[in-house]
């Protein structure tokens, strides 16, 4: 177990250091967020579309389609250099491989929100104060479910002549339960609503993570079957 | 004061025929496919 | 296991013969509900557009279920026959989705005034068939049969699992869909004769996907079976 833990370290580690030096899904990613915030803050109408109304479901559609910019790098890159095949006959139990995929998923995305998140607030001119602990719980639980349905399926349409396209089409159905939990959690935060009402939406998050983690930890191995 | 029934049955005759069409041209297509 | 062109011809004119069975329960189906059921006198005839609409989305998600549940039974057992059923009940389901989407706007416009809402429910069913058609569109873009057959069963699986969350969710917000009937732990609240048409057609409609999934999976079989003749 340790042991998988550690190889999947070592993968993500590596991972993260090629990305270090290219940097081009991580740019990509937040200028494209950086884009997302300025459009949608010029695109409405300020009487009647106030910042406030907006501003949860602007948040989450950045998140979500940043992210996904980043996901399909991960594999393109190893296609690229047909490193899976060196990855693969190296002794190493499967879970490594998802696990260390995941966790370097999970940092691309974790930064492209940090940046976002700043340049939300910058732009919307909301007030987090006292929503700023409840919200960063709820992208947290929000994220760790999706990043991992996206690992998987990243995975698989390297393999195909649409990758960019394909990744999008089939993900973006799994984003809705999250997304919706999420917004509807983030306008209430925003709204000044405690935490503690968030509960039943909160648990929601929780058992989508649990439940796609694992079943996505489990089928991966699949992918790569000879 | 009674309820009144609203006059929409344009609507239902439009719904019906598309589930027919549907349902005919797909059994068409498995059976043309079948032919072949 | 290579399915036999006998085997799956056999298939074929099996399904076709339940599918012609099931088109004749579909017209006593429409008989019923036009002139057997009486009219609902808030919501006047376009309510009647329920009787079809309702058992399309059950077969529709009896078609996704099967698609996941058989894409699993595949990445477990490996038989390729159950790949082929999977990619049958997927082109099944699709066929049911598009019934749903177009009968479900003609029956919102003249009860809720609108053609369409964002509401939970209508999202996640359109979300539902995209998913259908995402999974037949990898579907295409894969020609290595095996590695079709197990990236198929992953999207199916997860597809599967994802239902569930839609269901949860059409509780956890308020919508303008007409709250479950029939899926209450309550009685269904509806005139007798209303619920017999319901039930006639829900049992048509689940006729119908046999039918119709079998015949395309003898198709799909027959595929295989000339493929193999062929020398490929």
């Amino acid at each position: 177990m340790t042991e998988t833990l550690r190889l999947a370290l070592v993968l993500a580690a590596k991972d993260l250091r090629v990305e270090r030096r290219s940097r081009t899904a991580l740019v990509s990613a937040v200028v494209f967020a950086a884009l997302v915030l300025v459009i949608f803050n010029f695109a409405r109408d300020p009487a009647t579309v106030t910042a406030k109304m907006l501003a949860p479901s602007v948040l989450w559609v950045t998140f979500t389609f940043a992210s996904m910019l980043t996901f399909n790098r991960a594999f393109a890159l190893e296609k690229e250099n047909a490193a899976i095949d060196g990855l693969l006959l190296s002794p190493m139990p499967r879970g490594a491989l998802f696990l260390g995929k995941y966790l370097a998923n999970l940092a691309f995305v974790a930064t492209v929100q940090a940046v976002t998140l700043p340049l939300f607030v910058l732009f919307f001119n909301v007030g987090l104060g006292q929503a700023l602990g409840g919200l960063l719980l709820t992208i947290v639980l929000a994220t760790i479910g999706f990043v991992a349905i996206g690992t998987v399926f990243s995975a698989m349409v390297v393999r195909t002549r649409f990758a960019d396209l394909m990744l999008p089409m089939l993900l973006l159905p799994f984003l809705v339960p999250p997304v919706m939990g999420a917004v509807a959690v983030t306008t209430r935060l925003l709204s000044e609503r405690p935490l503690s009402e968030q509960v039943a939406w909160l648990r929601f998050l929780g058992v989508y993570d649990v439940v796609f983690l694992t079943i996505c930890a489990m089928v991966f191995p699949a992918i790569f079957d000879e | 004061m009674g309820i009144e029934t609203p006059d929409n049955g344009s609507y239902m005759v439009a719904a019906y025929v598309v589930v027919c069409v549907v349902v005919v041209g797909y059994a068409a297509s498995l059976w043309r496919r079948s032919k072949q | 296991m290579i399915p036999t062109l006998d085997d799956a011809h056999a298939t074929i004119r099996r399904g076709l013969l339940i599918t012609a069975l099931a088109l004749a329960g579909v017209a006593t189906v429409i008989i019923m509900a036009l002139w057997l059921t009486p009219t609902e006198v808030r919501q006047g005839l376009a309510q009647k557009i329920f009787y079809l609409h309702a058992p399309s989305a059950w077969a529709g998600l009896l078609a996704f279920s099967l698609t996941g549940i058989t894409g699993g039974l595949y990445l477990w057992l490996r038989d390729p026959r159950l790949d082929l059923f999977s990619e049958a009940s997927a082109e099944v389901g699709l066929v049911f989705g598009v019934i749903v989407l177009t009968t479900g706007p003609i029956w919102g416009k003249p009860i809720w005034g609108t053609w369409w809402t964002w509401d939970a429910r209508l999202t996640l069913t359109l979300f539902l068939f995209f998913l259908f058609v995402g999974y037949m569109a990898l579907r295409n873009a894969l020609s290595d049969p095996a590695e079709r057959a197990r990236f198929s069963a992953v999207v199916g699986i997860l597809g599967l699992l994802l239902v569930p969350f839609v269901h949860l969710s059409v509780y956890m917000f308020r919508t303008l869909h007409p709250q479950p009937v029939l899926l209450k732990p309550s009685a269904p609240s509806m005139d007798p004769r209303m619920l017999r048409t319901l039930l006639t057609s829900v049992g048509v409609f689940t006729l119908l996907y046999l039918g119709f999934v079998t015949a395309r999976y003898g198709l799909s079989l027959r595929r295989e079976a000339r493929g193999v003749a062929d020398g490929d």
